[in-house]
């Protein structure tokens, strides 16, 4: 008997009981669909958070750094981050002014008022030509504050989108002269959108050049930074660098700290560990439950038709014919089931992912390879075994079996 | 003219729990010649040992001890292989429980000992055709066992038998499950293939079914108690 007529046999055999096929590739698809959903799933959360920590500001540095001796830290912090161009992309100060100043254009006012809400003041902020990589904005229009404008002292300003459309509606603010307490700003530039739900308040930021304290008569927070590493590798490396140097700097003159806001994330990353192996045992589970119904329904199968095996025998069929019959009937099953498993669950998982996580998730091409690879060799072991110990038997032993 | 010997077996034992409190003597010493072209009854009650002795002439089972040659072939050395091949060239089985497959058709069960024999799907078909005609089945060849009655399955398990144009026919109670109108076609049709030149071997309880064989050899307790013509048995 050849190959081509064994497969003959084994398909017409499947196709006889389709009932049964049809069980047996349920528990595979069942199995492997819950893997591919659950690890992919799994994983799209993981990416999730780790984009959720990247839009917070992902590789920021957050510096404190002042000195009791009036020494000027900016400056230097500022060439120190020059040089140290193969970790960090950029620095700036941070420092918010005190008190609440109205700010004007033509009859609209914001701020300046006690009576207003926190959700509407303006975020006056006070930095350099790096602000806006540091701190992950984007400019929508005009320009970014330059060098010079901090070197020169320049009345510019640039505005965050939500303090754009509150003072000028739908007005370009480009080139308009706004007033802070007063002093007339230039409008240069407005921030795109970053925080819809108004929470952090980085929509309501006006952005002058640090070299504009003096207009502020309550004083200026001073002494924050914010430096952008180039990765997340280079961030670690960075906090100890800028450490290093402003213990030189500062010393016990004054106070100084460099750190990362990737502790939050650590810790949220360890979380998201333990839930990513308790979904992987589940889906570890399923496929077991499933392995164990496909052994189930193998052996019972097998059992049943030991009758038939004697039959085969006893018109002259050998062994292997048997064996190989078994065979290809088990990876024809499996076969079949694995790949409508596999459909199955990359559509569950792009069904799941685009409904809870909002974007669609691929799941591993190991992952799915291996539960393939392991529901399918669950089919053919324990369709095969009993097969193996049913042809072994005298004819008449098998012809017996009920 | 000297006989052609076909079946010689000596000695023969089939013997279950051997050397314990409950052993079975299924067969007890038999020692048996059947020629080419004879057509013989092995009859006996229930529990004599008929069946066993039939799975033993026919490779189903393997005896516990004695000599058995078959067409000149001592078999009782034989790999499993080889006596698979001896079953599917040599011998046709006829059952009581007819023992088709159900999942395949009529056709597809008369044509499995010839794929398993290695023909080619023409020749396949030519004696499908040719073995369903001969017990007037062909017309049922799509047909499952479950579509038919008891006789025509019996028929089509016939036609499986003597597909292979093996020169031995065992047919164990082939008519133990059917009517005495359809019982006596498949006699008709297993006298036919002695005519032609078969060897058969009939297994029966039924006095009636043996008394048409020319030779008859009663079994009991597994020995035989007699071998001989109708008339010598008194039937």
């Amino acid at each position: 008997m050849n190959l081509n007529q064994a497969f003959k046999i084994a398909a017409k055999s499947i196709a006889s009981k389709k009932g049964r096929s049809a069980l047996t590739m349920l528990g595979i698809i069942i199995g492997l669909a819950a893997v591919i959903i659950l690890v992919s799933f799994a994983e799209g959360q993981n990416k999730w958070i780790k984009d959720y920590y990247a839009s917070l500001g992902d590789n920021t540095i957050t510096i404190s750094a002042s000195s009791y001796t009036g020494k000027d830290v900016t400056e230097k912090l500022y060439a120190y981050c020059q040089k140290m161009d193969e970790y960090i992309i950029g620095v700036t100060p941070n420092d918010s002014v005190y008190g609440n100043y109205p700010v004007k254009y033509g009859s609209k006012t914001m701020g300046g008022s006690k009576n207003e809400d926190w959700e509407s003041r303006p975020q006056i902020t006070l930095g350099n030509q790096q602000f806006t990589i540091c701190n992950n904005y984007t400019i929508e229009k005009g320009r970014d504050l330059a060098y010079l404008d901090v070197k020169n002292l320049n009345q510019v300003c640039v505005l965050g989108s939500k303090m754009a459309s509150s003072l000028f509606n739908y007005a370009d603010p480009i080139g308009k002269s706004i007033t802070i307490n007063g002093t007339p700003m230039k409008v240069i530039g407005v921030y795109s959108e970053t925080d819809p739900q108004n929470i952090s308040g980085k929509d309501r930021v006006i952005l002058l050049p640090y070299t504009l304290r003096r207009y502020f008569p309550n004083g200026v927070d001073s002494g924050n930074f914010v430096a952008k590493a180039k990765d997340a590798r280079s961030t670690t490396m960075a906090v100890t660098l800028l450490n290093g140097y402003l213990k030189g700097l500062i010393g016990d003159q004054g106070y100084f700290s460099a750190e990362t806001p990737n502790k939050w994330q650590e810790d949220s990353n360890k979380q998201n560990q333990m839930q990513q192996m308790f979904l992987g045992g589940i889906a570890a589970i399923s496929l077991l439950v499933g392995g164990i119904g496909i052994m189930n329904i193998m052996l019972v199968t097998v059992t049943e038709r030991t009758r038939e095996i004697g039959i085969r025998k006893a018109i002259g069929a050998e062994r292997k014919s048997i064996i190989a019959q078994f065979l290809i009937e088990a990876c024809l099953i499996c076969g079949m089931g694995g790949m409508i498993g596999i459909a199955v669950g990359y559509l569950g998982t792009v069904i799941v992912c685009k409904l809870v996580l909002k974007f669609i998730v691929w799941p591993s091409i190991g992952v799915t390879l291996g539960s393939f690879a392991f529901s399918v060799a669950m089919g053919v072991i324990f369709g095969l075994y009993p097969a193996i110990k049913a042809s072994g038997l005298q004819p008449v032993e098998a012809l017996r079996a009920e | 003219m000297v006989a052609d010997m076909l079946i010689e077996v000596k000695d023969l034992y089939k013997i279950y729990n051997e050397g314990k409190e409950n052993e079975v003597r299924a067969l007890d010493g038999i020692s048996l010649r059947i020629d080419r072209g004879e057509f013989v009854a092995i009859i006996g009650a229930s529990g004599s040992g008929k069946s066993t002795l039939m799975n033993v002439l026919g490779l189903l089972d393997i005896p516990t001890y004695g000599d058995y040659h078959l067409d000149g072939t001592d078999v009782t050395s034989l790999t499993d292989k080889q006596q698979a091949h001896l079953r599917n060239k040599q011998i046709g089985f006829i059952f009581q429980g007819y023992n088709l497959i159900p999942a395949l058709s009529a056709a597809e069960n008369v044509e499995l000992p010839l794929i398993y024999q290695g023909l080619p799907v023409d020749q396949r078909e030519i004696r499908v055709e040719e073995a369903l005609k001969k017990v007037g089945m062909f017309d049922r060849a799509d047909h499952r066992p479950a579509e038919m009655s008891g006789g025509q399955q019996q028929r089509v398990a016939i036609a499986r038998a003597i597909a292979t144009h093996p020169p031995i026919i065992m047919a164990d109670e082939p008519t133990g499950a059917l009517d005495s109108k359809t019982g006596r076609h498949v006699l008709e049709i297993l006298h036919s293939l002695h005519e032609e030149g078969s060897t058969i071997l009939l297994i029966t309880h039924d006095n009636g079914i043996a008394a048409t064989a020319e030779r008859i050899v009663r079994i009991s307790d597994g020995r035989i108690i007699l071998d001989g013509t109708r008339e010598e048995a008194g039937l």
